[in-house]
């Protein structure tokens, strides 16, 4: 979009997507927490912001582990930064410990001595002191956490997903309409089989045979879903084929990939642009029905999905579902607005109810 | 010749399916071999040999196919590898149950979304149409099983947040067999209620959004202006006129449900362990219950198909213009 913000057309469209409150409020909201989800190890981790000891700073957020023993603790591996702040604390010798807001890490069980057994605490309710501010699940993880680290985890899958899918979706829509003829059909009729496999059974099937990470999910669900986008950008394409600025083009002597990169393209954006939130709030949607599932991506990794299974599982302890089905809902609901105010703020019929 | 071109490629398209799919399973049941293989397997060499035997993993892969493509014909889908039944049978005593469900959100939806975006059409931009669109929105948004996952938490448990209104689980009460015909009848209602919740609230939206826009479009059209300009009122011209020509989106979608019906449901099934179709599905695929797992994907694909068929069928009784075997008007 601000690629061609010189164009007219698109300053009128901004204008308008700005006027619609809902969706220009959504989008500003949600981009700010897709920024921030990308710093949040500076707002939820076991690390801590900065430590001084002895005159000195060290900032552990980033970068290597520091080992106990820089502390002067007894131990060489990966320091405890809570109980450093405990020490220090009662130490009172000026050092000090500057914690996250959330000083958990999405891994991090809730563990404490009991008797001198350390001892694993199940699900805890939500509670300002021991600062788990939304519980902890089953296995006694920071709920917080796991809900912050899952959003930029299924952020980032749906986005990767999406220009994936796009990518190969508009590449063949494009050559469908452009070329029509045998290749269309032939494409036409590949698409039409490949929409009557079930989507997310297959993939489910799939995700049992190779182990899912990160990228073989995105590979598999782009492999059988990029056929949404192709219908709309064929039709699109032939549109603007027929129109006379593409035979000026060619008339001028322009190469078929010119004419398509250069010329149709930008002018379908508007297709593009409006499919873009919905596809992204289906991506989320299937991340996390398959890790519900236990079809998604492997624990203990943070996600939406996994959150939503355990808390089904233990329906008394009703703040992990509550939490989680907020935050999806929450997340989903402001995609959709997006979603809408586009559609709306590209829509050339603005008036066209009976009066 | 858009019935035609829909209809002509069943064959292949059946085939490629079917050849995607056993590429699939033949995958599987390696991995599956694999799996039990190091881990200190039960069966001998023996045993092994017998099975594959058995399912024809001796053979090659393309005559397999052609096998099984032929008991598929036939109606044989092979036998389950955990109930030791015919994966037909197993299929066919789940599928009431999905079919209840797919039939009633059907009716639900179809009963609900009409009216109501006819109403939001005509009163549009009023307070009932602002709130109700919120409504409808919030529904959109929001993937039906978070929807039941919710209804689940607040009306079904008792635990925490929730009411404990409605059952957590199940189609029937466990003393289901001892109730009276009119005990029955509430029993499955009282267990239905929010699954037939959620499954409305997914197609809900969209219908009544597809309803509401087409109307209006149509309602601003040329001709309802003419006949009301020729004198006729309102709600003939809306009745008469526009609602039919408003009516050809709707039905495009109708046959896409009969999928829904299946695909849609496993999500929902497998949260309130309802033991349907789409639950079968779910355990199937959990226990590597392979025959099963193959034998929904080829109904549900033939469901797709026959969906396709319908949605035609249902286009061509609205819309005037499209006969059978006709030009493609509707392309």
């Amino acid at each position: 979009m601000f690629k061609l913000s010189l164009d007219p057309q698109t300053v009128k469209q901004w204008k308008r997507f700005r006027s619609i409150k809902r969706g220009y409020y959504s989008a500003v909201i949600l981009v700010f927490l897709l920024c921030l989800s990308f710093f949040a190890e500076l707002f939820i981790n076991s690390r801590a912001l900065i430590v001084s000891y002895e005159g000195k700073w060290f900032f552990p957020t980033y970068g290597k582990v520091i080992p106990g023993t820089t502390f002067g603790l007894d131990y060489d591996s990966k320091t405890n930064y809570k109980e450093l702040k405990k020490l220090f604390k009662e130490q009172k010798e000026g050092n000090w410990v500057l914690m996250p807001l959330v000083p958990y890490d999405p891994f991090e069980t809730h563990d404490a001595p009991v008797d001198d057994v350390l001892y694993t605490y199940g699900a805890e309710p939500p509670s300002w002191e021991t600062q788990h501010y939304l519980g902890t699940d089953t296995l006694g993880r920071d709920i917080l956490a796991r809900i912050a680290y899952g959003f930029r985890i299924a952020m980032s899958f749906s986005l990767v997903l999406l220009v994936c899918s796009y990518v190969a979706g508009i590449a063949v829509g494009c050559a469908m309409g452009y070329w029509g003829g045998a290749f269309d059909l032939l494409f036409q009729r590949l698409i039409e089989i490949w929409n009557t496999i079930p989507f997310l059974y297959v993939i489910m099937i799939v995700s049992v045979v190779v182990s899912a990470n990160f990228w073989t999910l995105v590979f598999v669900m782009v492999i059988f879903g990029w056929t949404a986008m192709t219908w709309n950008m064929r039709t699109s394409t032939y549109k603007e084929k027929s129109r006379e600025y593409v035979n000026a083009a060619r008339a001028l002597g322009a190469s078929n990939v010119r004419v398509i990169g250069v010329h149709i393209l930008p002018n379908t954006i508007s297709v593009i642009v409006t499919f873009i939130p919905f596809s992204i709030a289906g991506g989320i949607a299937a991340l996390t029905a398959l890790d519900y599932l236990g079809f998604g991506l492997q624990p203990p990794t943070p996600s939406w999905g996994e959150l939503l299974r355990s808390g089904m599982q233990r329906l008394d302890h009703w703040w992990i579902v509550t939490s989680v089905a907020v935050a999806i809902i929450i997340v989903l609901l402001m995609v959709t607005f997006i979603g809408e105010a586009i559609r709306e703020a590209f829509d050339p019929k603005k008036f066209t109810y009976y009066e | 010749m858009f019935v035609l071109t829909r209809l002509v490629p069943g064959g292949p398209l059946e085939r490629a399916l079917n050849e995607a799919a056993m590429a699939a399973s033949d995958g599987t049941i390696g991995t599956s071999f694999e799996h039990t293989g190091p881990g200190g397997s039960t069966l001998s060499e023996d045993q092994m040999e017998q099975m594959a035997e058995y399912y024809q993993f001796d053979k090659n892969p393309f005559y397999g196919y052609v096998l099984w493509l032929g008991n598929i014909c036939r109606f044989n889908l092979g036998y389950s590898t955990k109930y030791h039944k015919p994966v037909w049978d197993i299929i066919r005593s789940r599928l009431p149950i999905s079919l209840f469900y797919g039939v009633a959100t059907l009716i639900l939806t179809y009963g609900v979304c009409i009216p109501l975006g006819i109403v939001k059409a005509i009163k549009h931009r009023t307070v009932f149409d602002n709130i109700s669109s919120a409504v409808v929105f919030t529904g959109y948004a929001i993937p039906s099983y978070v929807v039941a996952i919710a209804l689940l938490t607040l009306f079904a448990s008792d635990a925490g947040l929730g009411l404990g209104w409605f059952p957590l689980s199940g189609f029937v009460s466990s003393d289901f067999g001892s109730l009276s015909p009119v005990g029955k009848v509430l029993d499955v209602l009282y267990h239905a209620v929010l699954p037939l919740i959620a499954y409305v609230a997914g197609s809900f939206a969209f219908m009544t959004m597809l309803m509401k826009n087409s109307l209006m479009d149509n309602l601003a059209a040329d001709y309802v202006r003419t006949a009301i300009a020729k004198g006729l009122n309102f709600r003939t011209a809306i009745f008469n006129h526009a609602l039919r020509n408003s009516l050809i989106p709707i039905a495009t979608s109708f046959g896409n449900n009969l999928s829904l019906i299946i695909t849609g449901s496993f999500l929902i099934e497998t949260i309130f362990n309802i033991d349907g179709f789409g639950l079968l599905g779910f355990e199937s695929l959990v226990d590597r219950d392979y025959p099963v797992v193959m034998g929904i994907i080829v109904i549900s694909s033939l469901l797709f198909l026959l969906g396709n068929i319908l949605s035609d069928i249902c286009v061509a009784i609205v819309d005037p213009r499209v006969k059978f075997g006709a030009d493609g008007s509707n392309q």
